[in-house]
């Protein structure tokens, strides 16, 4: 029997939560979008990421990763909180085809805030009423798209976290799913090796020259990357440079060959490994993959990082016994008998492997039951 | 007696998986690692030395280089940032280069 999880079907995607997105088009509307999803049950709130003010590609990216949100499967249906309509009519307009509910308000056009308020809510109400409707189906692993990233990492992450998911990412992409692994930085001193993964020569160009341009412009700045990767905790954490940090990050992503390339929220277009372009901190990072369509991110830790987010489902899996102890809040999966017990990566991904069917069928995580979520989309140049 | 996870047989460093204190002996696997014992203290998940280490000397771990000795290093000497520097993204030494 190959494994299947239980999950919502959106066209020709699957969702595996199934959720009303409040999302403001900019950020000057994020206090309307607020109140929206604060005052209905079954929403999420996503805030703006400026937009207002952003020039050509920063702008279309901003605007893509805000498409990029909505349309990921975890998504039923759409509240968009816009200041002036024809801002709005941009994201709706790229969010039609996908045959999903829509409703949007202008700021400027309902009255002001209480006016907005009081449409939004009315619209949220009712689109929640409406989608909790749809049940859960039976669908096979090669509908899951899993992000893989790493927050507040130390030494245990390459021993234990890591390669767990690895074994992890290894099964879906083995049974014709997707794995999208991100952080252009954190494969400095690293990179030589996953590249010899890419399915051909073109794919390992690509990669390559993610890594090069971004070490070329962090050395054309006069900038030391140690000011700020290693971070301080995950220097206090044992890691001592950015190298060290690469070997141990990349062995997230299993030994599956690396089938694409994407740009910061793109939307893969086949199955298999991905890399993503992008920074390494894990709001920003991962409302990449979220826009990107991951339904779920296996988040590895070491010291401790308990950030979420309110789209993409994220799985925090810690090896390091004080932080399972010390920060039992925030860790949904202890591989940590990997080291204490010596438990074989195998053995640990597996048992992984079934906490992560069942969170895609609905068991909650510690992110989503705190709410400790957040959203953010990367900026790359000024606004005006 | 604190245990260590040695990575790569080529490796000169392992990671202790217990918080070491100055004069312990090190166990690999159940076995102890021969002699090394902890010049000074070091806390859970840090490294150490199993060889003495020149200046300049390339550090190995997962058989791979992780950075450089910027001071010699003894064996069951702690081995971090104080003793260690990376050698990639370094925009501080365009100049010099």
């Amino acid at each position: 029997m190959s494994a299947t999880f239980l999950g919502y079907r959106r066209g020709n995607a699957v969702g595996i939560r199934n959720m009303v997105a409040v999302i403001s088009v900019m950020d000057n509307c994020n206090p309307v979008t607020r109140a929206v999803a604060d005052a209905v049950q079954g929403t999420v709130y996503l805030p703006g990421s400026f937009i207002r003010g952003q020039l050509g590609r920063d702008r279309a990216i901003t605007l893509k990763v805000t498409a990029g949100l909505c349309l990921n499967p975890n998504i039923a249906a759409v509240v968009a909180i816009g200041l002036e309509p024809r801002t709005t009519r941009e994201l709706v307009e790229l969010l039609s085809a996908s045959g999903k509910p829509v409703e949007w308000v202008d700021i400027q056009e309902a009255g002001g805030t209480i006016n907005s308020i009081a449409k939004g809510t009315r619209a949220a109400a009712r689109l929640v009423r409406h989608v909790s409707k749809q049940r859960r189906e039976e669908f096979p692993l090669s509908s899951l798209v899993l992000g893989l990233e790493c927050g507040g990492s130390d030494t245990t992450s390459g021993l234990a976290s890591n390669p767990s998911i690895g074994v992890v990412s290894d099964k879906v992409v083995g049974a014709g799913g997707t794995a999208i692994i991100t952080e252009t930085s954190e494969f400095f001193g690293a990179e030589h090796l996953f590249a010899e993964r890419a399915a051909s020569t073109e794919v390992r160009k690509k990669f390559i020259s993610e890594i090069e341009t971004l070490e070329k412009e962090i050395i054309a700045l006069g900038i030391d990357l140690r000011g700020s990767n290693p971070t301080p905790d995950n220097i206090r954490g044992g890691l001592t440079t950015i190298e060290e940090k690469a070997l141990g990050a990349m062995a997230k992503a299993g030994k599956s060959e690396l089938v694409g390339v994407l740009g910061y929220g793109d939307v893969p277009e086949r199955s298999g490994l991905h890399f993503m372009s992008g920074p390494a901190p894990a709001v920003e990072s991962i409302t990449g993959l979220a826009a990107g369509g991951c339904q779920l991110c296996l988040f590895s830790t070491g010291v401790g990082n308990p950030i979420g987010h309110q789209v993409a489902t994220v799985i925090k899996i810690s090896g390091n016994r004080n932080t399972i102890e010390g920060m039992s809040d925030n860790v949904d999966f202890d591989v940590s008998s990997i080291l204490e017990k010596d438990e074989s990566i195998a053995s640990a991904g597996s048992r992984l492997f079934e906490y992560v069917l069942s969170v895609a069928s609905g068991e909650l995580t510690t992110s989503e039951v705190l709410d400790t979520r957040e959203s953010a989309i990367s900026r790359f140049g000024p606004s005006m | 007696m604190v245990r260590a996870i040695l990575l790569d047989g080529g490796d000169n460093v392992v990671t202790l998986i217990d918080p070491g204190t100055q004069g312990d002996e090190v166990t690999l696997g159940g076995q102890p690692l021969a002699n090394v014992r902890l010049v000074g203290d070091i806390p859970f998940g840090h490294k150490l030395a199993t060889r003495p280490i020149a200046q300049g000397e390339r550090i190995l771990k997962y058989g791979k280089v992780i950075g450089q000795a910027t001071a010699a290093i003894l064996a069951g000497d702690h081995v971090h940032v104080h003793n260690v520097e990376a050698l990639r993204a370094r925009g501080d030494l365009k100049e010099a280069a």
